[in-house]
């Protein structure tokens, strides 16, 4: 037994000591420029271009020169600053995907390589979802329904909870809160007022309830009924933009809700992100 | 004879032009031949035409009339199925239903007149050669004349796109391990989902969950490749374009298994046609291409100097392949973040009923439109792992952008006229559940294999209408020979024409088609393993003219029939220091002959192996009855073993018949009953390969007869295994587990 256990031990540290002589031959080295800033550039990109015992990248922070040293019978400088711009980083080779480019911490955000136009479309890109996301938000036209306002910051709370973000929902849950007890309803008509007094305390509660949590859970839990008093007002209300009645069956551990939406695309605030298009359609409010 | 004119190209490559009576004659000559190709730094055969992988582009234009001259020198039969394409039936090229193989060292010709346009594709039909080279363009142009030319579309630069991968390991070989749940692949491609990496997710629940219901891991794909291809390169170039140019891509997915995600570095991408159909121009930021699909594309290079990644990556995100567009630094695509397969798991489970049947929970689903894979997508669900609090805030903003990437699905399709059939035609309406067994790699059709079925008749002029309806846990392109089916999605008289359905798990979706060129028409999965597995149907036109390819039809039916339901074989030892561990089968989709041995190295030990022949019974196949034959021998000296039952049995020399019934309990435990012909009964629990870690494995072993066995084994290699075990007749043991 000892005996086989010593040749093990020798077989192995021959293999070891064969590959490491093998690695060393086809050795090369270049020096490549790779854009970026900081120590931490430094890191990502020493860690994206090194391979095991096939390419070493060394780059300096001040030169922004690096010198990679590669067996080129294992990989290539092409493979190298690839891996590098798939990290996020310049070459004269490669330009990395935007997205990436603007993931990385804003120490490393450095002047790119590429033309200014493809950075100004990528900012272009940025200001326009910016817009959308405020959009809800500066629109204030409450001349026309008494209730367009209340609708319009239901929607909002939606919207935060499509994308699970607690406070943002907390926030607009006050909004709509407000903009609840600010309602005119001597200008209501006769059924819609009766459908909103009928409702009137639940929907307040929920909406305290709302925004005095960050939690998304809790939230979600209040949102529920939420949506189907605000329903009920508006099957009466009726809406110029058409409004979809939208339906989960997974949402409230299988027991299913609802909410309101007016894209008749699925982005369901129950799951948000996690499973945005679960659900369908049950009912279109015009 | 002044009307002929020659042309020679290269230099097998033989295509003439005939202006014979208005009607162009384009000729090509294809030898198919046995290669040695290298794409993963290992030389492997393959089959290579005109000496290329993949095969030659072939471009007609409607009107002309094709004649395809296929000069086999392979040591086995072969053909060419012309995909998407309206033909007479006998050179739709599947052998045993439309014509016999092309024997070795013979040719045939295939002669067809084109009468319709669009980006298609061809491959070879017989067994599993389109996995080693067998596929490549076909690309049938529009006429300028055409009154449904489109200016702007059909008028730019278009090239040919084909899609696939390869694997080392020999698809004979590929297609036996998928039958025996062989898990080398998920090792491959890390998607294992052990124990150990589920509770390092979170998700130990999930994964008991998971084994309770009796599900294996799930994966989007089956088969783990060692690279991916566009045009047979994994990277390649094309420099003659400029900035500002638009170019038009003709991609079809040759890939025997894979699924693609397509996306485009330089912006968004224009759809214009989907299979060989033209379509209203749709703009997307991604689209998922299902194997034998095609779809044309239009894109731009935005920039001078800078060229722009085409980046095609397989469901399972394994890997990727590219095309650069554009000459200068090239702008990568971010590659697609890794799936939460524990996610997909978790609700997998929720959807899952006890009997293995699936519930979608009241959503009418269809059309890709409900991707319930999503929850596996990082890009749109946040990532896994949330390290830093300041992190947190960007992590969200880069999602939700994410979140508003336009994908493509089958609703977003719309035909640029109206597709309506004829409105006096009778209809026929046929139903069909998609059906499948993960685990034992069995893909059918309302629980069905080819094998087990009858040609389905249709009538010439009736308007045949196809409920489909996916009840098995994997997506199926399901592809139809000879005809363009409408997809009623909504668009109503403009609904698409397609060849191809993907559908998803769960999704129920209506086509139809009328039913205008007789003959028999192959109707199946194209993911070449579900293909091979019996995922299939024909389609036969009642009162139709004999083939003159195929004199004997009911025999070659036959034939085909067995080709889908082969027996497939696999063996195990265990050479451990006491004693030898080990199992054979043979399988087909009902049928399982087995038997099990364990060989002790003296006679104290002793010798014994189990026999059972069985039969798989009902859509699970979690039930075998079977008969058995055990046989036995050990030195005792007569101690009398007593079962738990009080039966005695000395067991030291026994030769008995036995009759019984495995059944598989919740957590994949087998539930074995046995009555011998000695009078003798026993029952047995067992479990092999309980996934611990990626690579190690459990298994235990309990009876009536007061044995156990427990033991662990480590996975090596795809064939090799180090494992010990502890066993109540033969003691504690190390070995090594060889297995085929």
């Amino acid at each position: 037994m000892k005996n086989s256990i010593n040749i093990l031990i020798t077989i192995s540290v021959l293999l070891s000591f064969a590959a490491a002589n093998a690695q060393a031959k086809n050795l090369k080295s270049e020096s490549v420029k790779i854009f970026g800033n900081c120590a931490m550039c430094e890191k990502t990109i020493e860690k994206a271009g090194n391979l095991n015992n096939a390419a070493k990248v060394d780059w300096d922070k001040d030169t922004k020169m690096a010198i990679i040293s590669f067996d080129t019978l294992a990989t290539s400088k092409e493979e190298i600053l690839k891996r590098i711009a798939l990290a996020g980083y310049d070459s004269e080779l490669f330009f990395a995907p935007d997205d990436t480019y603007a993931n990385l911490p804003e120490c490393c955000q450095y002047e790119r390589a590429k033309k200014e136009a493809h950075n100004m479309e990528s900012q272009k890109q940025n200001m326009t979802t910016d817009h959308s996301q405020h959009g809800s938000m500066a629109q204030e036209n409450q001349n026309k329904n008494p209730l367009a306002g209340v609708f319009e910051h239901y929607f909002s709370v939606k919207d935060a909870l499509v994308s699970t973000d607690g406070s943002l929902a907390s926030d607009k849950a006050e909004i709509l809160l407000k903009s609840v007890t600010e309602v005119e309803m001597d200008k209501l008509s006769m059924e819609v007022h009766m459908a909103w007094m009928k409702v009137l305390k639940d929907l307040k509660t929920d909406i305290g309830n709302i925004a005095a949590t960050k939690d998304v859970d809790k939230q979600r839990v209040y949102f529920k009924s939420l949506s189907k008093d605000m329903f009920e007002v508006l099957k009466v209300s009726k809406s110029e933009k058409p409004v979809y009645y939208q339906f989960c069956p997974m949402a409230d551990s299988g027991k299913g809700a609802n909410w309101l939406s007016l894209e008749e695309d699925i982005k369901n605030p129950y799951y948000g992100s996690q499973m945005l298009s679960c659900g369908k359609t049950v009912e279109t409010i015009k | 004879m002044t009307n002929y004119k020659y042309c020679l190209t290269v230099f097998i490559l033989i295509l003439s032009i005939h202006f014979g009576y208005g009607q162009n004659v384009v000729r090509y000559d294809l030898t198919v031949t046995d290669t040695i190709v290298n794409f993963s730094d290992k030389e492997k055969r393959a089959i290579a035409v005109n000496g290329q992988i993949p095969m030659p582009t072939l471009t007609f234009t409607e009107g002309d009339i094709a004649e395809i001259v296929v000069h086999n020198k392979l040591k086995e039969g072969t053909s060419l199925h012309w995909h998407g394409v309206y033909l007479p039936n006998k050179e739709d090229g599947v052998p045993f239903l439309t014509q016999m193989p092309i024997a070795p060292n013979t040719t045939h010709t295939y002669r067809f007149p084109i009468i319709q346009n669009g980006t298609h594709w061809y491959h070879s039909h017989s067994g599993l050669q389109e996995q080693i080279g067998m596929y490549g363009s076909l690309i049938l142009k529009k006429k300028e004349t055409d009154p449904t030319f489109r200016e702007g579309i059909d008028d730019l630069p278009t090239v040919p796109i084909i899609l696939s991968e390869w694997t080392d390991i020999k698809p004979e070989n590929v297609h036996r391990m998928l039958h025996n749940a062989n898990d080398w692949g998920g090792i491959k491609k890390g998607t294992v989902q052990s124990y150990s990496e589920a509770i390092k997710a979170g998700h130990f629940k999930t994964k008991l969950e998971n084994e309770w219901k009796r599900m294996l891991a799930m994966d989007v794909s089956d088969v783990y490749y060692d690279k991916f291809l566009i045009n047979g390169k994994n990277e390649s170039q094309l420099s003659q374009f400029k900035a500002g140019d638009k170019v038009r891509l003709r991609l079809a997915n040759g890939g025997a298994s894979s699924y693609f995600w397509l996306s485009y570095a330089g912006g968004k991408m224009t759809v214009v046609a989907n299979d060989g159909n033209d379509v209203e121009p749709v703009e997307v930021d991604r689209l998922i291409i299902g194997v034998s699909e095609t779809y044309d594309v239009v894109v731009s290079i935005p920039q001078e100097d800078t060229a722009y990644e085409f980046l095609a990556t397989p469901e399972d995100r394994t890997k990727s392949a590219s095309i650069y567009l554009g000459n200068g630094t090239i702008q990568l695509k971010s590659r697609m973040p890794k799936l939460k397969y524990f996610e997909g798991m978790e609700m997998m489970n929720g959807m899952m009923n006890m009997d293995g049947s699936m519930d979608d929970m009241g959503m009418d689903m269809s059309l890709q439109k409900m991707d319930m894979n999503t929850v596996m997508y990082p890009e749109v669900t946040g990532s896994g792992d949330v390290k830093m609090d300041d992190k947190m805030d960007h992590e969200n903003h880069s999602m939700k952008a994410d979140a508003d990437l336009v994908t493509l699905n089958y609703g977003m399709l719309k035909a640029p006229h109206s597709t309506t059939l004829p409105k006096d035609a009778p209809v026929r309406e046929l139903r069909f559940e998609l059906t499948g067994n993960m685990n034992r790699y069995v893909w059918s059709m309302d629980n069905k294999v080819l094998s087990e079925t009858d040609k389905i008749l249709i009538k010439k002029g009736e308007n045949v209408r196809i409920i489909l309806y996916n009840g098995s846990m994997m997506r199926h392109p399901m592809h139809l020979h000879g005809h363009d089916f409408r997809v009623l999605n909504g668009q109503g008289e403009y609904a698409p024409l397609k060849n191809v359905l993907d559908i998803m798990p769960m999704e129920t979706d209506t086509i139809e088609f009328q039913a205008n060129a007789e003959g028999d028409w192959f109707f199946h999965c194209h993911i070449l393993y579900h293909m091979m597995a019996g995922m299939n149907r024909v389609f036969s036109y009642e009162q139709q003219a004999p083939n003159p390819y195929l004199p004997n039809k009911k025999w070659a039916y036959k034939k085909l029939q067995k080709e889908s339901n082969k027996f497939h074989f696999m063996a195990e030892n265990d050479f451990a220091s006491n004693g030898n561990d080990g199992r054979a089968m043979l399988q087909n989709t009902r049928w399982s002959i087995g038997t099990e041995w364990r060989l002790g190295y003296h006679d104290d030990h002793g010798y014994e192996s189990e026999t059972h022949i069985g039969r798989y019974i009902g859509r699970n196949q979690w039930f075998m009855p079977f008969v058995g034959f055990d046989w036995r021998y050990r030195k005792t000296e007569g101690i009398v073993e007593k079962n738990i039952f009080g039966q005695g049995n000395t067991k030291d020399s026994r030769a008995v018949l036995s009759l019984g019934a495995e059944y598989t309990l919740p957590l994949l435990i087998t539930l074995q009953g046995e009555v011998f012909t000695d009078g003798n009964v026993r029952f047995q629990l067992m479990r092999e390969d309980i996934p611990i870690s990626p690579r190690l494995r459990w298994a235990f072993m309990v009876n009536t007869d007061k044995e156990y066995m427990t033991g662990l084994k480590y996975i090596v290699t795809r064939n090799l295994g180090i494992s010990t075990h502890y066993d109540s007749d033969m003691g504690l043991g190390f070995g090594t587990t060889i297995n085929y």
